[in-house]
């Protein structure tokens, strides 16, 4: 071991050799002089002359683009998440409303791709597998554009490392870990939002290391320049996908740390020139990425002005504000004995019902009270019709007749001449709730319980009952149960219709209907209004609420994905890659995308964490103990420099411990680039004792330090051509389940299913199909 | 049937009222038959609950320096805290020299470094006079008075309700049942209710009563005297209150406000009232934390007796209230983040010998890890002892231990299993049942009849064992084919006739494995209904080799696949509502010999043309039913989440607790019932959860003027604010928070050891603001304090009602709903 004694001699001397006598040699912490160094080996002083990291970052950048998008055309048909945001391209070029529960930064620019390569939006993109060529769509064009984030991404890993102050061989070892992951490959390569969320995240984290650095020179135009650009890209990352906000945590948990360390009277600054800092950043990474945010929506809504398959999310008023819309268009005053058709807004059936009754006895005993069935039907039919009854008396003509917000009416289902009713009775499917039944019109002997309170959502006092944009709730007035349904079938008796019962709670989302249509009505005016269709002019709202809406049912919506997947996974799988995704299959040639990493990387970068860990906790043992084994500012870079990608992996993965929705592995991307760099900087400090430093910016109130430089030899080079050669061989090994080509037999899918956790297709027979 | 007679009850469900049991009892189909009961056997037993802690012990401070938090030197504006029994001591001394220039100087040399919680003060000198001893006393006429009120409002009217509340239900049935002796299964473990058995034993009750939720208490059920011994550990708590509040050092008027408000919270009152686990659980919650606080005021004292046995009472209590409730490792939680905090200041310390942080270290490992884990495990011992009697949990245990309990007739069962033997199956993992079918079928997959796994006795748990398709049917006539190794056999559900059956659809939770589902006929079926039989090995005859014929109870089997080549597998997965929580059994692809989830021995074996066996059964050791009935305790745990599909209008989220958005109604809500609400003292639980909030603010504002160097504290102040607050935030935090992230479904009594902590923390911070402020005069803090005492009984006697019971109809009752979310009144 005579060469590693060698190198700690060598180091030894170091920091006294080389006193930086000016700020100007401190300031180039990676310069040319260093190739002069007597210490230093001779490769390694190449490798970091400024034309070899030069030639590093060309040739790493020039194999991401060449990985990502090799057959880039393969498959030419719709594969997994594609289904959605390839649809909401089109959307944007057919300037169609849609929803969905992410910001629209990333889904915008997919848009502007398409409009770019000439797509025009005729594509719908229903089904994974669904042909591109057959439809004519351009979809080469769609996926370059995260196929250029995404090997962007490979140079930006770099530079952090670089401005971290860590040598190139060492930049390079993290590159090569996102540069051959068969994950960030597979996922660059389609129409998905990750790689530029992953983009916009990479940028971010170098805004902010450049940032840091130059934390002597504040409030130069350097330092203000990579604040806003902190500020901005941290925005962009939030706007492209909805988990960006761990971003902006994960930059806030680092510029608190920050300013607590400000704060530190050790430090000497006055509290005045804290709430300079403190104002600087609530400015630059507060006010700034929410300008961003906004404008990011603003643009969104103003693109999306017509009609299309996301009205129905939204508020009456939202809606109304959409060009075409079928509120806007057909949404009228419904006045008193209107015959209308009601819809359940949740599940889209009608107010329906017949003249076939309640059996008396249900399967698990109970005991109906044999009156008339009312369910909520799908289809269009004359026993959806029902007319509005006063209980009040009307003027002959004129505006009263207009039923109002809180009023009390009536509602006669027209074929069989009977009220609508409730009562103290169990619905056939659930013993806590009423069950809704019909009376006679003429037999008043349960006239109040025929009687409904009539709720409009939002509603100021007295404003008037619309159609389509009138969404009410029906209250009951002598039990106060509102009319409710949800999706589950009576049985063969009431033909398979849907359960319609009264609920105790009248705020349940179930209990929201409106009036589909207005049938018939005594109104001359309305029937000749009826009659007409006009193109209105789409009324405004404010900007602000629209948002508020959005971001209000964004949220909602995103919490409510818990439906089970089969490729959903936890995240305690996700570090050691124990399952992937079936992102797209084929059975002609056997042909499949199946989302998994490299294995070798992944193990990587969980291990520099645990020996992160490991060291950090060694340390602080030791130090409890008077022992200082590592000197100072090599546990300083490990706290600071190595702390905060520690930082950004923890904050993008822990979360999704706590959250109940659907999880799946490529969740875990953003932390793997983090891990990344942290296996980067704790290979540096596995193989050098010392480090590169100074490397933050000098500035006029620090005083001159040495420079040193990390020494690893020549063994660093070894072991990273090594490792990149490792992981470029498993990389292509694993590649035919990244590109979906070529096929592979049985016994070949058996071979590249390395843990035992991994679900292929196609394997051969001796494990059975999945 | 006209509609009246059907009506639901929306408001007023007079009839029976609704207990947790529709969650907390494992649910099965209704067709289910359940085994029937026989009492029998008597009980004994020596379990006596610890009170040692209530004991005031003799060299208790004096009322004095349990208020000399922050005593200064010459008070400023004649706030000075002490009242007129120490004259004695001079006003002018220290802080950091508590012993004073007085008679007990001499002393001094046993005073060790001042740190937070009660300042130390050297025992007394043997009283003299009667007088002296009175006065030494003094301190503990104040907890002996609130001791007497805690008997006033717990035993008040306490038999006022002869009908069975609640979860009374529950735990008095389970305390029948020990009185009985006859096994059951619940998802607690045992000490609570063997404490609910003995309190029936000493009250006179012989066990008949089955406890009908709802139910009128007949004649000879001594039930009052039931609940005031439950109550007695709802009067401990008060005490218990006072002297935690005195160890952790507050002044003396907050120890007075900590042990009002848990005298006078109506919650934690009408709580203890009933037979119910809780007033245990919140009596041992209550005693850790005392024997910690005990503990931790020894910690200059280190290895000394009262060390040891503060460090030793600390460990009994967690095995107790870990053996009520599992809700208990909270609290452990607690006590462990405390002992890592001091063992890593410990390990700063470089002055100690390396001798001495190895007996630290130890004294923890043996005191606060290995005790409570033997005190959990003893009572574990003691209900198996107890229990001897095959009961109605029976089959949650494996068959061994079920062939040991008296009334059980396995041991008559033949041994040897043959062809046409009709027999049940019981998987021999870790919480393993009984293999099951039913009618019901699976809605997903192949849509087929459902195969579970199931922990109680039914007839659906029967299967023959039949031979292949076109194998002659085993004769009655003709010579049995006795069961061997390698046997290629169908199993025919004997209820529906259908065959054990497995194919290559994944199974309905455990995706990977292959689904087992029931299909065919008696003939109809496929030779995907055929399974070889491998034996495992024998309990008593040893390896695979001395097994010729496989026997009922003692041979692990496992059953593979012929066609699939997968073995027969249940482990613990729950399958959802549609298969009745129950166990998912499939077929496991992979073939893992070591894997006792897929082990099966024959439980009951039936065959008419066998002799009847008569087998000694080798004992099933301790530990391997300590460790099964545990891990059925988990399984059965984690299968009660909510049902979406069924609304509940008694469980709450975490979320409605801290401000008490609601209440329990804890029983019938007729107009001729007497009404129990479950709901905290408003004013007390806001106060609580103001506090925590208040607590983390101030601790920021504290922190960010520490980084600018204002020192608004000496360091023996600042060591007790951080060192209350911690046990108290902590405290709070551990016991709330993981209700937050649990599946399972929870009511508003799950905060109620929590409330403790946020009680604690008012307290402290009122302490720290007010009561031992230099800046208010003595007279402020007379105001301050009597306001809170007064509004915090004013308020318990303003909703008294609520846990003393109420009669006639509830609307009647004015002035109870002060949030709109209480759902006390019909409306």
């Amino acid at each position: 071991m005579s060469g590693v004694q060698d190198v700690r001699q060598r180091n030894k001397g170091k920091g006294i050799n080389r006193d930086a006598s000016g700020p100007s040699s401190a300031v180039d912490y990676d310069d040319h002089n260093v190739a002069y160094l007597p210490s230093r080996s001779y490769i390694e002083s190449f490798l970091n002359t400024e034309e070899a990291s030069a030639a590093v970052v060309a040739i790493l950048t020039i194999i991401a683009f060449f990985t990502r998008f090799y057959k880039i055309n393969h498959p030419d048909q719709v594969v997994f998440d594609e289904v959605h945001f390839g649809k909401f391209a089109s959307y944007y070029i057919r300037r169609e409303y849609y929803f969905d529960v992410h910001p629209p930064l990333a889904k915008l620019l997919f848009g502007l791709a398409g409009w770019f390569v000439g797509y025009d939006g005729h594509f719908d993109f229903e089904n994974i597998g669904d042909s591109y060529t057959e439809n004519h769509v351009p979809y080469v064009g769609l996926r370059a554009l995260p196929a250029i984030l995404g090997s962007l991404t490979v140079p930006i890993v770099y530079a952090i490392m670089k401005e971290c102050g860590y040598s190139t061989i060492i930049a390079a070892f993290s590159a090569i870990i996102i540069l051959f992951d068969n994950a960030h490959v597979a996922q660059s390569r389609l129409i998905l939002l990750d790689a530029t969320l992953i983009f916009f995240l990479s940028l971010t984290m170098y805004s902010y290391v450049r940032f840091k650095k130059l934390r002597y020179q504040e409030f130069s135009p350097q330092w203000w320049g990579w604040l806003l650009a902190t500020g901005t890209f941290m925005a962009c990352t939030w706007a492209s996908k909805v988990n960006g906000i761990l971003t902006v945590v994960a930059v806030g948990v680092a510029v608190l740390i920050d300013l607590w360390d400000i704060l530190d009277y050790k430090k000497g600054h006055s509290m005045q020139y804290f709430w300079k800092h403190f104002i600087a950043r609530a400015a630059g990474l507060i006010a700034l990425p929410l300008v961003i945010y906004l404008s990011v929506f603003w643009v969104h809504l103003a693109i999306l002005s017509n009609t299309g398959p996301g009205d129905a999310f939204m508020s009456p008023s939202f809606q109304e504000t959409l060009r075409g819309n079928e509120l806007l268009m057909k949404s009228h005053e419904i006045r008193y004995y209107d015959t209308v058709t009601i819809k359940h807004k949740d599940t889209q059936v009608y107010l329906h019902s017949h003249p076939e009754r309640y059996p008396l006895k249900y399967d698990d005993g109970r005991i109906s009270s044999q009156g008339q069935q009312v369910t909520g039907y799908g289809h269009e039919d004359s026993n959806n019709q029902w007319q509005i009854i006063p209980t009040k008396a009307l003027p002959e003509t004129g505006r009263g007749r207009i039923v109002r917000h809180e009023d009390v009416i009536q509602l006669l289902h027209v074929n069989t001449g009977t009220v609508l009713m409730t009562h103290d009775v169990a619905s056939p499917l659930m013993a806590t709730n009423e069950e809704f039944t019909t009376w006679p019109k003429d037999d008043h002997s349960r006239y109040n319980d025929t009687l409904f309170h009539l709720r409009l959502s939002d509603a100021a006092p007295g404003e008037a009952w619309k159609s389509k944009s009138g969404h009410f709730r029906l209250i009951h007035v002598p039990t106060k149960v509102a009319m409710w349904s949800h999706p589950t079938q009576l049985p063969d008796w009431a033909f398979k219709q849907q359960e319609i019962n009264g609920n105790k709670n009248a705020n349940e989302k179930g209990a929201v209907w409106y009036v589909n249509e207005i049938v018939d009505s005594q109104d001359p005016d309305l029937k000749a209004k009826l009659e007409e269709v006009e193109m209105k002019e789409p009324k405004r709202l404010n900007f602000f609420k629209k948002f508020g809406e959005l971001q209000l049912l964004m949220l909602q919506h995103n919490a409510g994905l818990t439906a089970s997947h089969p490729y959903a996974s936890g995240p305690i799988n996700w570090p050691f890659l124990l399952s992937g995704i079936s992102f797209w299959t084929q059975n002609e040639g056997q042909k499949q995308i199946y989302l998994i990493g490299n294995i070798i990387g992944w193990w990587a970068s969980v291990g520099g964490i645990c020996i992160y860990i490991g060291i950090l906790g060694a340390d602080l043992l030791a130090r409890r103990r008077g022992l200082e084994p590592i000197p100072d500012d090599v546990r300083n870079r490990l706290w600071n420099s190595t702390g905060f990608f520690i930082i950004v992996w923890a904050v993008h993965y822990f979360p999704f411990y706590l959250m109940s929705r659907q999880l799946f592995i490529h969740h875990y991307l953003p932390s793997h680039v983090a891990s990344a760099l942290v296996a980067g900087s704790v290979l540096s400090f596995v193989l050098s004792e010392t480090i590169n430093t100074p490397v933050s910016a000098w500035g006029p109130s620090v005083k001159p330090r040495p420079t040193t430089y990390a020494d690893h030899g020549v063994k660093a080079p070894v072991m990273v051509a090594v490792f990149a050669i490792a992981m470029f061989s498993l990389y292509l090994f694993i590649s035919p389940l990244t590109y979906g080509t070529p096929g592979l037999t049985g016994e070949q899918v058996n071979a590249r299913r390395l843990l035992s956790s991994w679900t292929l297709h196609f394997a051969a027979k001796e494990s059975g199909n999945i | 049937m006209k509609p009246a007679d059907v009506a639901l009850n929306f408001g007023t469900p007079s009839g029976s009222p609704r207990t947790s049991s529709d969650f907390e009892e494992l649910n099965y189909p209704h067709h289910h038959t359940a085994t029937s009961n026989s009492p029998t056997g008597s009980l004994g037993w020596t379990a006596v609950p610890r009170r040692e802690e209530e004991l005031p012990l003799p060299h208790y401070m004096s009322e004095d320096t349990a208020r000399r938090r922050v005593p200064r030197a010459p008070a400023v504006d004649g706030g000075e805290t002490f009242v007129a029994q120490d004259e004695k001591h001079p006003m002018d001394y220290d802080v950091y020299d508590d012993g004073g220039k007085d008679v007990y100087a001499k002393m001094k040399a046993a005073r060790g470094p001042v740190g937070s919680g009660r300042l130390r003060r050297p025992p007394a000198p043997p009283p003299t006079t009667v007088g002296e001893l009175i006065q030494q006393n003094l301190e503990h006429i104040p907890p002996i008075i609130y001791t007497l009120l805690a008997c006033w409002t717990r035993f008040h009217k306490i038999g006022k309700s002869g009908n069975v509340i609640w979860d009374e239900a529950h735990f008095g049935k389970f305390g029948s049942h020990y009185l009985k002796r006859e096994f059951y299964f619940d998802v607690h473990p045992p000490l609570g209710k063997m404490l609910v058995g003995l309190a029936g034993l000493l009250s006179g009750y012989d066990g008949s009563f089955d406890f009908k939720s709802g139910e009128a208490y007949p004649e000879h059920v001594p039930y009052t005297a039931m609940r005031v011994i439950m109550a007695t550990f709802g009067v401990a708590m008060v005490p218990l209150g006072w002297y935690t509040a005195v160890e952790l050092g507050m002044s003396w008027r907050a120890c007075h406000l900590v042990a009002l408000m848990v005298l006078f919270d109506v919650a934690w009152l009408c709580i203890s009232r009933f037979i119910l686990l809780d007033s245990m659980l919140l009596f041992f919650t209550f005693t850790t934390v005392f024997c910690l606080s005990k503990f931790h005021n020894q910690q200059y004292h280190s290895f000394s007796f009262d060390w040891w046995m503060w460090l030793a009472m600390t460990g009994i209590s967690i095995g107790c209230v870990t053996s009520v409730k599992w809700v208990g490792l909270f609290v452990t939680a607690l006590v462990g983040l405390y002992t890592i905090e001091d063992l890593w200041d410990k390990f700063g310390d470089l002055k100690m010998p390396v001798r001495d942080q190895i007996r630290h270290w130890g004294a923890r490992i043996g005191c606060l890890i290995v005790l409570p884990i033997l005190v959990y495990m003893a009572s574990f011992k003691l209900h198996f002892l107890i229990l001897n009697h095959s009961g109605p949990g029976d089959a949650q245990m494996s068959s061994l231990f079920q062939a040991n309990l008296v009334g059980n007739d396995f041991a008559s069962n033949p041994l040897d299993v043959a062809f046409g033997s009709k027999v049940t199956l019981k998987n021999m993992g870790w919480g393993g049942g009984l293999l099951h079918s039913h009618v019901q079928t699976y809605p997903v997959g192949s849509n087929q009849q459902q195969v579970t796994c199931y922990h109680y006795k039914d007839e659906n748990n029967d299967w023959y064992i039949t031979p292949r398709w076109g194998e002659p049917e085993p004769d009655a006539e003709g010579p049995i084919r006795f069961l061997q190794d390698g046997d290629v056999i169908r199993l025919r559900h004997a209820a529906t006739t259908r065959n054990l059956h497995s194919h290559p659809i994944p199974a309905p939770v455990t995706k990977l494995n292959h689904e087992v589902s029931c299909y065919g006929n008696l003939t109809i079926g496929d030779e995907h209904d055929y399974w070889v039989v491998e034996v495992v090995d024998d309990i008593k005859r040893g390896k695979k080799n001395n097994v010729d014929k496989i026997h009922s109870l003692t041979t692990r089997l496992r059953f593979r696949h012929q066609v699939l080549g997968c073995y027969l597998r249940a482990a613990n997965a729950i399958l959802p509502q549609w298969g009745f929580k129950q166990v998912e059994v499939s077929c496991e692809k992979e073939n893992n010999p070591g894997d006792v989830h897929t082990y099966w021995n024959v439980e009951s074996h039936w065959n008419d043309r066998l002799p009847r066996g008569n087998t000694k059964f080798y004992r099933s050791p301790f530990l391997r039913d300590f460790w099964h009935l545990n891990v059925a305790m988990m399984t059965s745990n984690n299968a009660l989440i909510p049902d979406p599909d069924k609304e509940d209008i008694l469980a709450s989220k975490p979320l409605d607790w801290p401000f008490l958005r609601l209440g329990l109604r804890m029983c019938g809500w007729g107009d001729n019932q007497t009404k129990y609400y479950l709901l905290g003292t408003p004013v007390i639980w806001w106060a609580g959860t103001t506090s925590l909030v208040v607590s983390l603010l101030v601790l920021a504002v504290y922190l960010i003027r520490m980084q600018r160097r204002y020192a608004d504290m000496e360091p023996r102040e600042w060591d007790h604010f951080i060192y209350v607050g911690k046990i108290a935030f902590f405290g709070w935090f551990l016991h709330y928070f993981p209700f937050m992230i649990m599946g399972r479904v929870t009511y508003v009594h799950h905060y109620l050891p929590t409330l403790y902590f946020s009680v604690l923390m008012f307290a402290h911070l009122v302490d720290h603001f007010v009561l031992t402020s230099k800046r208010f005069s003595e007279k402020t803090k007379w105001i301050v304090f009597g306001a809170l005492s007064f509004t915090i009984f004013a308020c318990f006697w303003w909703f008294r009602g609520l846990a003393f019971g109420m009669d006639g109809p509830i609307n009647e009752h004015w002035g109870l709903r002060w949030r709109r979310s209480w759902n006390i009144y019909n409306d």
